[in-house]
């Protein structure tokens, strides 16, 4: 029993960090339209932009700081300079050109701080608390808290604030939101300014436990989207619960299922897209799109 | 340019060209030194390969982020075939069949999602394949990989080991694309532009997205695994490395680099596949990466048909001033990219587009 619950806590601290990262997918898509596959590339970089200011001496809680302004400027301005140009165009241009971003993002570090590990010092001390009889480390909660501390905050964006209205606006209509005096390019800047920020979020609570590479977040982004097909594109709470559902399953499965063990782990969520899309292909909370010819 | 563009049109023309390519296609192996035969050989693994991404990402429109798994899997069945003493021509059945197989379970679930929802599965093709193959290591090798001889040159054809392996390529790989090139510019390739181009107009006129979406996917799987015989033929071996997610990347790049929905441009992106990451690394191997993205964005941006639209793009130059306006669609979609590449080539056909223009290409 104890394992159990030590792997139902580890489950839904990685499945948090999936849930960051859908979450921004999420954001994006809303706004714009486009899937961006580039979202783990950038999370890196800013995991390595974060590194960076530590090695320069600051405390590490002002270093992430640092690096989620600097995350929110540069997702603006890959939507002013890159995206805004492919985001009326075909959607398949447009995957491609995240593509393209998530090569240059990865080659871009890749060259400046090389494919070698870094550690990344952890945010959470490595303690253990005892809870049910199960020793869970310090740092799953911590990773939890801060999911949930980010949903809370989002949802007092796009509920309670100005900003979150003309955001919502804009993502339903842009045109309407145009005509209504929005300033439309600038708030999709911003929609991209805070996915990146909390891929940036996801990318330091993800890094001391993977260590920091270039392709860090390959295998997070695959999970992330495979959140983000369960959980429905149109859901944010949908697609977080979709994140833990996948985070403890394949957790569980590693240990319990012996075929799969820990390598393999990464095909679970994709069993579980194909047993869903074949019953329900709308995601589990998503509504059907209904297109108007 | 009229004139250029009539002399073009003229069935002889045509069908000279045809025969010089042919003739061509066979002297080559004959030419080199057997490095760049070797070359030309994995250009032409590579370019079949991104033929059967153009098949579904090209025509088809649905962009997959997987096309590299089934090489991989091809490759892995020759490899198991070869082993095992089967003979060659039921591997290479089997090296088409169970890719092709694999893919159109695969598109059966993911084409139900409309949209995106194809990338957004297929990524994890690679992503999931590289610890399977490491994981069936009886089939496999693990991760040390496996290798085959079997494409060694029989004693009775007097040719050395690469010329008898670019022969192969050559015969196999221009099999394949002559089909692939039939198949989509006839009633299937049509089918797959409108569901490329709409998928409600393509409902109303009784071509079911799902179906055309599923075949095309299917279609793209056993290329993939032609590919991967032909890597086998050339390469005799593979390691789960061969179907890691960066080479996927890799081979959507070429693909929209060489030109989206184009035969020709399939070429070209497996000469870029293979050539431009050896000039990179004499530049800086660090570099490698940046470098293939900025050039892929690069690309997007100021040539959105792909290289094989860059003749044409000239010519419009010159002849109208500056009158272009690239809209930003690597694939022919919009009426712009479809101009571009109507007239781009001589004896390479253009990608299918609404069907009176196909029609009348059906005869060239």
């Amino acid at each position: 029993m104890g394992t159990f619950i030590q792997l139902v806590f580890d489950g839904l601290s990685t499945g948090s960090i999936y849930a960051a990262l859908a979450l921004a997918i999420v954001l994006v898509n809303q706004a714009t339209g486009l899937i961006n596959f580039a979202q783990g590339g950038m999370a890196v970089l800013s995991a390595y932009i974060a590194w960076q200011f530590t090695q320069w001496g600051l405390p590490l809680i002002l270093a992430i700081l640092a690096a989620v302004v600097v995350s929110f400027a540069f997702g603006a301005l890959v939507e002013r300079w890159l995206m805004r140009r492919f985001e009326r165009g075909d959607p398949d241009t447009a995957v491609v050109v995240t593509i393209g971003l998530l090569t240059l993002i990865t080659g871009f570090c890749a060259w400046l701080w090389s494919y070698n590990n870094r550690l990344f010092p952890s945010l959470f001390p490595l303690e253990t608390v005892d809870i049910f009889g199960a020793a869970v480390s310090v740092r799953s909660i911590g990773t939890i808290a801060v999911l949930i501390a980010i949903m809370l905050l989002l949802q007092l964006l796009f509920i309670g604030t100005k900003l979150g209205l003309a955001l919502r606006a804009v993502a339903i209509n842009p045109q309407s939101a145009a005509f209504s005096g929005l300033p439309v390019g600038r708030l999709l800047m911003v929609g991209w300014g805070l996915a990146a920020v909390l891929g940036a979020l996801a990318g330091v609570l993800v890094a001391p436990s993977l260590t920091l590479t270039p392709g860090m977040m390959d295998g997070a982004l695959v999970y992330a989207l495979a959140a983000v097909i369960l959980g429905g594109l149109s859901s944010p709470i949908g697609v977080v619960v979709a994140a833990w559902l996948i985070g403890i399953l394949e957790n569980l499965a590693a240990v319990y299922v012996p075929f799969i063990g820990h390598d393999l782990k990464i095909a679970v969520p994709f069993i579980l897209i194909f047993v869903v899309l074949i019953v329900r292909p709308q995601g589990l909370f998503g509504r059907k799109v209904v297109v108007r010819v | 340019m009229s004139s250029a563009a009539s002399l073009v049109q003229k069935p002889w023309v045509r069908w000279a060209s045809l025969a010089v390519l042919v003739v061509l296609l066979l002297v080559i192996p004959l030419l080199f030194d057997a490095t760049t035969n070797a070359t030309l050989a994995r250009i032409g693994v590579f370019a079949v390969a991104v033929l059967g991404l153009n098949v579904v990402m090209g025509y088809t429109g649905q962009v997959s982020l997987g096309q590299i798994f089934f090489l991989g899997l091809g490759a892995y069945v020759t490899a198991y075939g070869v082993s095992q003493d089967w003979n060659i021509v039921l591997v290479f059945i089997l090296a088409c069949l169970i890719p092709a197989v694999a893919g159109l379970l695969i598109a059966l679930a993911a084409a139900r999602l409309g949209g995106l929802a194809i990338a957004m599965v297929t990524i994890a093709l690679p992503i999931v394949g590289v610890p399977l193959a490491k994981r069936l290591s009886e089939f496999t090798g693990g991760s040390q990989g496996v290798s085959a001889q079997f494409s060694d040159a029989p004693d009775w054809s007097g040719l050395a080991d690469d010329q008898w392996q670019l022969y192969l390529v050559i015969l196999i790989g221009g099999i394949t694309f002559l089909l692939t090139r039939n198949l989509v510019h006839g009633k299937y390739g049509r089918a797959f532009a409108i569901v490329k181009g709409n998928e409600a107009v393509a409902s109303s006129m009784g071509i079911s997205p799902y179906r055309y979406k599923v075949l095309a996917f299917t279609v793209a799987s056993l290329i993939g695994g032609v590919s991967g015989f032909l890597y086998m033929v050339v390469i005799q071996y593979t390691s789960p490395e061969t179907m890691s997610f960066a080479h996927s990347i890799q081979l959507l790049a070429s693909m929209v680099i060489g030109g989206a929905g184009s035969i020709l441009g399939s070429v070209l992106g497996g000469a870029y596949y293979v050539l431009v990451p050896q000039l990179t690394n004499i530049i800086d191997p660090n570099l490698t990466a940046l470098l293939q993205g900025a050039i892929l964005l690069l690309v997007l941006f100021v040539l959105p048909g792909g290289l094989v639209s860059l003749p044409r793009l000239w010519r419009r130059r010159r002849g109208k001033g500056s009158g272009t306006s690239p809209s930003p669609l690597p694939a022919p979609t919009s009426e712009d990219t479809v101009s571009i590449a109507l007239g781009s080539r001589g004896s390479t056909p253009p990608p299918p587009t609404p069907p009176t223009e196909s029609e009348e290409r059906q005869d060239t």
